[in-house]
């Protein structure tokens, strides 16, 4: 009925907004932001057409067309292991935050807990320490355990480090589902298991699948804990393999370089996507409340 | 399958917050039972307590002969609509409504028959496919009512129901609501907030106040003989006109003398309490404050007053007035074409006027109930019950037999 008033509504009560003239503020922020954006899209760029280039260098131009830089990398067999390393330690990682934070959060946004504020509080401290800082005790305690170069005890030390921030974001998404139906179903006569598998598990999806993708995408990007907690060739993840491309094979390649970097952006790009569609609204808890 | 709920000796207490105090009442079985007061006094705490969603801090709570404090929501045996609907967001309509029985096992056969006919009492037969987003406002008030309609429990829990419809909606849904309950008898407890529910559904209004229940009664009884001057000002729209005024005996005769006028109390009025010193609250409903050409020739009194605002609301219009110093609302016939600045009279019944005690609030004058009559005692008798009762003052319960046989007649 208001959809059919409205028009009418803004008709009455236009606004005239006046052009904006462009001050020197605004021109100075623009120029800013652009060149900010150029950082960010001048590499991406050469690293598209240098993947393209049969004669590749350092410059950013148009490429002349060809595959072969794609055959290469694509029959390289360390190319290949990383794919399947930054895997294993990506998905362990994002399967162990996950379900911890969840376990986590639920209590925390539900329940009535002595000092929960401030435990926040330090839960989002720690979200902001830098990880680099405890690299080096990390990595004698994982040498007195025995667990350097395994991919699942690296991820172990992901998941420590981005469980705070994981917690947070799960906890936000938990207090937005309204405690209201929970005690609906307990009246219904639902038992707790039921109210956990029926009720707030297909609630809360959308923010396992946000904290999931995006301890995801940390964990695929994730360099410096994989650097020092693994060291065999077959063990190292995409971050630490394009660190190689330029490092220790001598002259730099680079066609493989950038269609390595292609190729490992692809699974990152795709879940942003993925991602964006929870984000705008393709679930929410519309007619729920109100 | 009826059950009464009984609530005794009830307590709430959040940290330093006394919620609900000593709350002692019944739901008789099959009653719809209205809780009444402003935001903040306790009564959707109480419905809580009965649901199971708070714990009483003393107290016993029972439904029937069972005592629940320590009972499970999912075992009381009761269903609540809650104020926001509660709607399963992610479930249809049908889901929605089969929840509860698929919660407490029930066959599927079973299940797929009771939806169709809950649907049916409610007018939701086209929409079962439909998820909570795709509803207006009135279909989803629909369907939290079918979701605790289906489950034929014990007890209905309703906390304002109605208070996110519109007006028009609401109206209607009152009236639904009404027949619904005429058509199933299941003891209702239903909380708002709002004064015009609470008349047109209840069978009884409980009026609760800073966590304290002030007086339960059938509605017109509410409003004819308020309990204290917070029941008389919350019930009935304009507010009751409240003066401040003063006994006085002439000639054996008791009257009270307010806005520069002296009122004799009616033959059959009774004091159930002298006022401490004399100093009391009169109350003056804004229909017993007449425009004297439309008033019933029982007004002997008369007032002067200076008319202050005039709001016409179509059927009669409402004369806000300054007289003797006091502001007072009454209500005037439609058009009876008086202005801002003009000097009135205003025509009063005395038989219609409040009593209460200045100081406690509390109701001072019984008037003649319906048909009642019982034997007088003196007001010296009716105090030393009330001290050695220790409760004098404590708002009294009026529909008490121990209210009436404390009055003496006067006059």
């Amino acid at each position: 009925m208001s959809a059919v008033q409205a028009p009418s509504v803004a008709a009455e009560n236009l606004i005239v907004v006046p052009y904006r003239r462009l001050s020197v503020a605004a021109l100075a922020t623009n120029v800013v932001l652009i060149l900010l954006g150029c950082f960010f899209l001048l590499p991406m760029l050469w690293m598209v057409f240098a993947s393209l280039d049969s004669n590749p260098d350092w410059a950013i131009k148009l490429p002349s067309l060809t595959l072969a830089n794609f055959t290469e990398v694509l029959s390289r067999a360390d190319a290949l292991s990383s794919f399947r390393s930054s895997l294993i330690l990506a998905g362990t990682t994002t399967v162990l935050t996950t379900v911890l934070a969840l376990l986590a959060a639920y209590p925390l946004s539900r329940m009535h807990i002595p000092f929960k504020r401030s435990f926040m509080l330090a839960i989002l401290f720690a979200s902001g320490l830098p990880v680099s800082m405890l690299i080096v005790p990390v990595y004698q305690m994982y040498v007195s355990f025995g667990w350097l170069d395994s991919l699942y005890a690296t991820a172990l030390f992901l998941s420590a480090s981005s469980l705070p921030f994981a917690i947070w974001l799960m906890k936000n998404f938990i207090d937005a589902v309204p405690v209201e139906l929970e005690q609906a179903a307990a009246i219904d006569g639902a038992s707790t298991f039921r109210i956990l598998r029926e009720l707030v598990l297909p609630l809360t999806l959308p923010g396992i699948a946000v904290t999931g993708i995006y301890t995801f995408i940390n964990a695929w990007g994730a360099f410096i804990i994989p650097f020092v907690l693994t060291y065999s060739p077959e063990n190292q993840p995409g971050p630490v393999e394009i660190y190689n491309f330029m490092g220790s094979h001598g002259l730099f390649k680079f066609g493989d370089l950038a269609v390595f970097s292609l190729l490992f952006s692809v699974p990152v790009i795709v879940l942003y996507l993925f991602m964006s569609r929870y984000f705008s609204g393709a679930f929410n808890f519309g007619g729920a409340v109100k | 399958m009826l059950s009464e709920v009984r609530f005794e000796g009830v307590h709430k207490i959040f940290g330093t917050d006394t919620a609900v105090e000593d709350l002692n009442l019944t739901v008789n079985a099959g009653e719809f039972l209205v809780l009444v007061g402003p935001s903040g006094c306790g009564k959707t705490t109480t419905l809580r307590m009965l649901a199971g969603l708070e714990r009483p801090s003393y107290g016993r709570i029972l439904i029937g002969e069972r005592l629940i404090n320590n009972v499970s929501p999912r075992f009381r045996d009761v269903a609540m609509v809650f104020q926001s609907y509660a709607l399963y967001p992610h479930m249809n309509v049908y889901d929605n409504l089969a929840f509860g029985m698929r919660a407490r096992g029930a066959a599927r056969t079973d299940i797929a028959q009771r939806v169709k006919e809950t649907a049916d009492v409610l007018g939701l037969g086209n929409l079962m496919k439909r998820r909570p987003s795709e509803l207006s406002g009135g279909q989803r008030q629909r369907v939290a009512l079918g979701r605790a309609l289906i489950r034929q429990p014990k007890v209905f829990l309703m906390d304002e129901p109605l208070s996110n419809l519109d007006a028009g909606l609401r109206v209607q849904m009152r009236a639904e609501l009404s027949r619904l309950h005429e058509r199933f008898r299941v003891t209702t407890l239903y909380v708002t907030h709002d004064q015009v529910e609470a008349m047109t559904m209840g069978d009884r209004i409980a009026v609760m106040n800073s966590g304290r229940l002030q007086q339960v009664d059938a509605p017109e009884t509410l409003y004819d003989n308020p309990a204290n001057v917070f029941v008389a000002g919350f019930i009935g729209s304009p507010r009751m006109n409240f003066v401040p005024g003063r006994l006085t005996t002439a000639q054996g005769k008791t009257g009270v003398e307010f806005l520069g006028v002296t009122a004799a109390l009616s033959a059959g009025a009774r004091l159930t309490a002298e006022s401490s010193d004399g100093e009391v609250m009169v109350g003056l409903r804004p229909e017993d404050l007449m425009w004297r050409p439309a008033a019933a020739p029982d007004t002997t009194v008369s007032l002067r007053a200076e008319v202050d605002v005039v709001e016409p609301m179509g059927h009669e219009a409402y004369v806000t007035a300054v007289c003797a110093g006091e502001t007072v609302t009454s209500r005037f016939p439609p058009r009876s074409g008086v202005r801002t600045r003009e000097r009135v009279e205003l025509a009063l019944n005395p038989a219609r006027l409040h009593l209460f005690d200045a100081r406690s609030g509390t109701t001072i004058l019984q008037r003649p109930a319906v048909g009642g009559a019982e034997s007088p005692r003196s007001v010296r008798e009716a105090r030393i019950d009330e001290s050695a009762e220790g409760r004098s003052e404590r708002p009294r319960q009026p529909h008490g037999r121990s209210a009436e046989s404390r009055t003496e007649e006067i006059g």
